[in-house]
C-alpha cells in the first residue's frame, strides 16, 4: 500500500467496474401497495349547441385493479357505465329529462349512457343546472352556462424559406370585459388523429390579441382543424388538474393535483358539467 | 446547543458524487439534519422547509445555495474556511428565516505568503491563489470554480454539424463560481473585509429555428469593518449586497420571449460586543434590509409589435431587526445566554412587527457531562414559493404581504453534553417545534408566471419533534462520527386564502421530508502521511410521495384525446418510499512533488450500487391489439421507481503550492 501502483490499480479497477454498473438501468419494475381507495362516480357532460344532450356517468377504480377483458364489450361498458340514475338538466323553465340509454358517438369514439331527445339552444345566455340521482340516492348537482363565441381572426401559413415544411399561426382577439378562458386544439382533419397540440389558457397577460403557434412541420396538401374553444374558469381549472394529474405521475419536478370537478352533491362526483361554445377553422396547407 | 460546525479540511477527507468534495452535503451527515431528495442539498432541519434555512456568505444572504438543481452547493470547499449550522437556540443576532441558519465563512487569504491550491476532477477543474498584499498587514484570496461537460458537448455538436448529422445538437451545460476577498490591518484597531461571490449555472440550446437560454445564479459582496473601541468594546460594521435571479430566454423565428425572477437586497448593520468581565458579555446590535422582488416577469411577442403578453409584480419591502443577547457565566455550572430581537417588515404600506425571545442555557452537571436547554422564536417574512422536495432555480422568493402573513416557529430542545475521554463525546438532543402560517399550495395551483401568486397559496400549521444523537470521537489516527435521529414532521389545518380555491387535503398529512429515522456514520482513518482512508454510510426511513391512488377514464370532448388512465391523486404525500441506504468510501493517496503538495483523492459514491429511489411512477402498459371500438385499453399497470446513481467512481487531482 506503500506504493502509488495500489492506488492507481483500485483506481482503475473501480471506475472500469463503476462504468459497468453505469450502464447499466437505473429504472426497474417494483411491487408497491397504495392506500385504499372508493370508487367515485365520474361525470362528464358537455352542452353543444345544436347537439342533443347527452352525459357519460361512469366509475373510477383503484389505479392497480384489473382491466376489463378487451374481447368482451358488454363486460367492459358493464365494468365502467353506471346505470340506473335519474338525470335532468334544468334550462330557463324546461327540465330536459336523460334517460339512460347508451349512444355511440363512432365517428369521434364518444359513449353516453344519458341521453335526451331535445337539442341544446344555439343562443342562449341563461344557465343550466344539473341534477342526478344515482342508484344509491345520493344527489349530483352542477351549473353551467354557454358563453360568447371567440371567433379565430385568421391562420397564417409560413413556410421555412427553402424548406417544404410549413408552420401555422393562429390568432383570435381576445374579448376583454374580466377574465377569459380558452382551450385551443389543433389537429389533423381525420377524426382519429390524436390533437397535435391541445392546450388551455387565460387572458390575464395578454394586451389585446393572442397568436399561437406550431412547429415547422406540415406540407404543402396538409389539411388541419384549428378549434378555439371560450371556456368557464370552471371548465378550465378541471381540464388544467386533469392535465397536473397525469403530468404530476412520474415527474418528481411536478406538483401533482387532485381532479377539480365542478360538480356538488353529496355523492362526492369527479368531472365536469359545462357549456361548450367554439370556433372551428379548417386550413389546407399550400404555399402562396 | 444545537450547533454543528465543520471544518473544510475535514470536507475534503468525504467521499463525494463526482469528487466534488461539498461543504453543504457535509452537514448533513450531522443528526438532525436529514438531506432532501437523492443527490441534492436540500435542507429539512427539524422538520422545517428548505426555504426555512438562512444562509449566509460573510454575512451576506445566498438566495440559493444550488448549483445544478441542487446536485452541488454554491459553496466551494477550497475558498471556505467553516460553516457553522444553527438548529436551535439561535442567538438573537440572527433572524428572518425559522429552522436553521447556515453560517458560511470565507478564508482571509495567507498574510505571509503566496499560495496556491486547486483541483482537477471528472466534472470540474477549480484554482485557488491567495497571499499577502502587504505581509502581516493585509491579504487576498480568490477561488474559482468552473465544470467542463459543456466542452465536450460543443464539441460533439460540432462534429454532428460538420458530418451532416441530422441529430438534434446537445443541449450546454455549465456552472461556475467565483469568491474573493481582502483583508487589511489598518492600525492596531482597525481591519476591514471586502469580499464577493458570484457564480452563474447556464443551460443552453441552439437550433435552427429554436434558441432557448436558462441562467440562474447568485451575487453577494460583503465590506465589514471591525473597530476595536477598548479590551472591552468592540465593533463590526457591515454592508452586504445579495441578488439572485433567473432568466430563460426563447426565441422561435419571430417570437421571443423572456422569464424572469429576482430578489436583491442591500443590507446595513452595525454588532457591539461588550465585555463586561470574563464572565458576562453582551452582544447587541440592528439592521436594517431593503428588499427588491420581480416575481415571474414575463415579456413575450412577435418581432412585429402585434401580439405581445407581459405578466409579473414587482415588490419593495423593508425589514428591520435590533436585538440585545446577554452571554453570562452565573456560576461554575450554570451559564445563561438570552436576549431577543425585534423585527419588521414593510411592503406596500403593510408592515408587520415582532418580539422574537431567545433563551439557552447550560447546567454542568459532573465535570464531563452537562445539561442544556433552550427556546427560541422565530419570524420569517420571506417565503419560498417552490416545490417542496427538489430545489429548482425557478423558485421564486415572495414577500409577506396584507394577505401573505409572516411565518413563526417556536422551538424548545434540551440536551445532555458528555465528554467521554480519549477524545469521544457524545451529545443528545430533543426537541419540539410548532409551526404557524406555513404555506402550501392549493390543489392545481399554477406558481410559475402568475400575477395573483397568493391565489394559490394555502396556509397552516406544523409540528416537528424529534430525538438526536451524536457520538464523536475527534483525536487519534481514526476519527469521526454517528448521528442518528428519530423525527415526526406533521401539517396541519390548512386552507386556501382565496375561498373560490380548493385544497382538498383535510385533517393531518407530513411533508415529504417526514423521515423517521436518519442514521450517519462517517469515518476517516489516517493511515500514514501518504495514505488516509474515509467511509460514510448513511440510512434513512423512505421518503414520502404522492401517488395516485385510482384511475378514471376521461372522454374529453370530440377531437380529443381519450384518456383510459388519469391519476386520482386524493390524501397528500400517501406513500412511503423504500428505506434508503448507501456506503461511500474514498482513499486519498499524498504526494509532495517540490513545489509543494499534491494528492489523488479516489471517492466511490454508492460503493455497494444500492439502486435509491429518486421517485416512483405507476405505467398503464398498452398494446395496440388490445382494442376496444379502437380505443387502446391499458392490460394493466407495473410501478416503476427510478433511481439517480449506480456506483459511482470519480478520481480527483488537487494540488498546493
Amino acid at each position: 500500500m506503500t506504493t502509488p501502483r495500489f492506488f492507481f490499480v483500485f483506481a482503475a479497477v473501480s471506475i472500469l467496474a463503476g462504468s459497468l454498473f453505469t450502464s447499466c438501468n437505473l429504472e426497474k419494475e417494483v411491487d408497491i401497495d397504495l392506500p385504499d381507495y372508493d370508487n367515485q362516480l365520474v361525470v362528464e357532460c358537455y352542452l353543444e349547441p345544436g347537439l342533443p344532450y347527452r352525459l357519460s356517468l361512469s366509475k373510477s377504480a383503484a389505479y392497480f385493479a384489473p382491466f376489463p377483458d378487451p374481447d368482451d364489450m358488454g363486460g367492459f361498458l358493464q365494468e365502467l357505465l353506471v346505470q340506473g340514475a335519474e338525470v335532468r338538466i334544468r334550462h330557463k323553465d324546461q327540465v330536459i329529462l336523460l334517460e339512460n340509454r347508451l349512444s355511440i358517438d363512432l365517428e369521434n369514439q364518444r359513449l353516453y349512457n344519458y341521453t335526451g331527445n331535445d337539442l341544446v339552444p344555439l343562443d342562449t345566455l341563461a344557465p343550466f343546472f344539473l341534477e342526478i340521482i344515482t342508484p344509491e340516492g345520493k344527489k349530483i348537482t352542477g351549473q353551467t352556462r354557454l358563453l360568447p363565441r371567440v371567433r379565430i381572426d385568421s391562420v397564417v401559413v409560413e413556410f421555412k424559406e427553402a424548406d417544404t415544411l410549413a408552420r401555422t399561426l393562429t390568432y383570435f382577439g381576445d374579448p376583454g370585459e374580466g377574465s377569459n378562458f380558452f382551450r385551443f386544439v389543433l389537429r389533423y382533419s381525420n377524426q382519429d388523429s390524436i390533437p397535435l397540440q391541445d392546450f388551455t389558457l387565460e387572458d390575464r397577460f395578454v394586451d389585446k390579441s393572442f397568436v399561437l403557434g406550431a412547429a415547422y412541420e406540415f406540407s404543402e396538401g396538409d389539411t388541419l382543424v384549428h378549434t378555439l374553444y371560450h371556456v368557464e374558469e370552471s371548465y378550465y381549472r378541471f381540464l388544467e388538474s386533469v392535465q397536473r394529474a397525469v403530468f404530476g405521475n412520474g415527474n418528481p419536478f411536478a406538483q401533482p393535483s387532485p381532479l377539480i370537478s365542478n360538480l356538488g352533491g353529496d355523492a362526492g362526483a369527479a368531472g365536469v358539467f359545462t357549456g361548450l361554445q367554439y370556433d372551428r377553422l379548417v386550413t389546407i396547407i399550400k404555399r402562396k | 446547543m444545537s450547533v454543528e460546525v465543520i471544518q473544510a479540511k475535514e470536507v475534503k477527507m468525504i467521499p463525494v458524487l463526482l469528487g466534488e468534495s461539498d461543504i453543504l452535503k457535509a452537514i448533513q451527515l450531522k443528526p438532525g439534519i436529514p438531506s432532501g431528495a437523492e443527490g441534492v442539498t436540500g435542507l429539512f432541519v427539524r422538520g422545517g422547509g428548505s426555504d426555512q434555512n438562512l444562509f449566509v456568505l460573510d454575512e451576506a444572504v445566498v438566495y440559493n445555495p444550488n448549483h445544478l438543481f441542487g446536485f452541488f452547493s454554491t459553496f466551494n470547499t477550497d475558498a471556505v474556511k467553516d460553516l457553522k449550522l444553527y438548529k436551535g437556540g439561535f442567538p438573537a443576532q440572527y433572524g428572518g428565516r425559522l429552522s436553521s441558519v447556515i453560517d458560511v465563512r470565507l478564508q482571509d487569504g495567507n498574510n505571509q505568503e503566496f499560495s496556491g491550491a486547486g483541483g482537477i476532477g471528472l466534472l470540474a477543474s477549480r484554482l485557488t491563489l491567495e497571499g499577502p498584499i502587504k505581509k502581516d498587514r493585509s491579504s487576498f484570496i480568490v477561488s474559482g470554480r468552473r465544470t467542463y461537460v459543456d466542452l465536450i458537448t460543443r464539441g460533439v455538436n460540432r462534429a454532428q454539424e460538420a458530418s451532416g448529422s441530422d441529430a438534434n445538437p446537445i443541449p450546454n451545460y455549465y456552472f461556475y463560481d467565483l469568491n474573493a476577498k481582502v483583508n487589511f490591518q489598518i492600525g492596531e484597531k482597525d481591519r476591514i473585509f471586502v469580499s464577493g461571490y458570484f457564480g452563474r449555472d447556464v443551460f443552453s440550446f441552439d437550433g435552427d429555428v429554436f434558441d432557448f437560454n436558462f441562467d440562474w445564479g447568485n451575487a453577494t459582496g460583503t465590506l465589514r469593518w471591525n473597530h476595536v473601541f477598548s479590551s472591552r468594546l468592540f465593533s463590526n460594521t457591515t454592508v452586504t449586497f445579495s441578488d439572485y435571479q433567473y432568466n430563460i430566454g426563447n426565441e422561435v423565428t419571430g417570437f421571443s420571449s423572456n422569464l424572469g425572477s429576482n430578489i436583491q437586497d442591500v443590507n446595513g448593520k452595525a454588532d457591539f460586543y461588550y465585555a463586561l468581565n470574563n464572565e458576562h458579555q453582551f452582544r447587541f446590535g440592528a439592521q436594517l434590509t431593503g428588499h427588491a422582488f420581480t416575481v415571474g416577469r414575463l415579456r413575450a411577442g412577435s418581432d412585429d409589435g402585434l401580439v405581445s403578453f407581459s405578466a409579473g409584480k414587482d415588490y419593495r419591502s423593508l425589514e428591520w431587526g435590533a436585538y440585545w443577547w446577554d452571554d453570562w457565566n452565573l456560576s461554575d455550572r450554570f451559564a445563561v445566554q438570552a436576549g431577543f430581537r425585534w423585527s419588521g417588515f414593510q411592503t406596500s404600506g403593510n408592515a408587520y412587527q415582532a418580539v422574537e425571545p431567545r433563551i439557552s442555557s447550560r447546567f454542568v452537571l459532573t465535570d464531563n457531562l452537562s445539561l442544556k436547554a433552550s427556546y427560541a422564536h422565530m419570524v420569517q417574512y420571506l417565503h419560498l414559493v417552490a416545490n417542496a422536495g427538489v430545489a429548482l432555480p425557478t423558485d421564486v422568493w415572495y414577500p409577506s404581504t396584507a394577505g401573505v402573513q409572516p411565518q413563526r416557529s417556536d422551538q424548545v430542545a434540551m440536551g445532555l453534553a458528555w465528554f467521554l475521554g480519549n477524545g469521544w463525546s457524545a451529545e443528545l438532543e430533543t426537541y419540539y417545534k410548532q409551526l404557524d402560517r406555513q404555506l402550501e399550495f392549493v390543489d392545481g395551483a399554477q406558481i410559475f408566471v402568475n400575477d395573483e401568486l397568493e391565489k394559490e397559496f394555502a396556509i397552516g400549521k406544523g409540528r416537528a419533534y424529534g430525538f438526536e444523537l451524536g457520538l464523536e470521537k475527534k483525536t487519534g489516527k481514526l476519527t469521526g462520527w454517528v448521528g442518528y435521529t428519530l423525527a415526526r414532521v406533521i401539517r396541519e389545518d390548512f386552507a386556501p386564502l382565496d375561498p373560490s380555491r380548493s385544497f382538498a387535503q383535510t385533517g393531518q398529512f407530513a411533508p415529504i421530508y417526514d423521515r423517521r429515522h436518519d442514521l450517519s456514520v462517517v469515518l476517516f482513518w489516517e493511515i500514514n502521511k501518504r495514505w488516509s482512508a474515509s467511509a460514510t454510510f448513511v440510512y434513512g426511513s423512505g421518503d414520502l410521495r404522492w401517488l395516485p391512488v385510482g384511475r378514471l377514464t376521461f372522454q374529453d370532448v370530440a377531437g380529443t384525446e381519450l384518456k383510459t388512465v388519469v391519476p386520482v391523486f386524493q390524501d397528500r404525500n400517501n406513500f412511503r418510499l423504500p428505506d434508503y441506504h448507501r456506503l461511500d468510501a474514498g482513499l486519498i493517496w499524498k504526494f509532495f512533488p517540490k513545489w509543494g503538495e499534491s494528492d489523488l483523492t479516489l471517492s466511490i459514491v454508492n460503493a455497494y450500487d444500492r439502486r435509491n429511489v429518486f421517485f416512483i411512477y405507476l405505467d398503464p402498459v398498452f398494446e395496440n391489439e388490445d382494442q376496444i371500438g379502437g380505443i387502446q385499453i391499458p392490460q394493466g399497470i407495473k410501478a416503476k421507481q427510478v433511481s439517480l446513481f449506480p456506483v459511482l467512481p470519480a478520481i480527483t487531482w488537487n494540488f498546493k503550492f
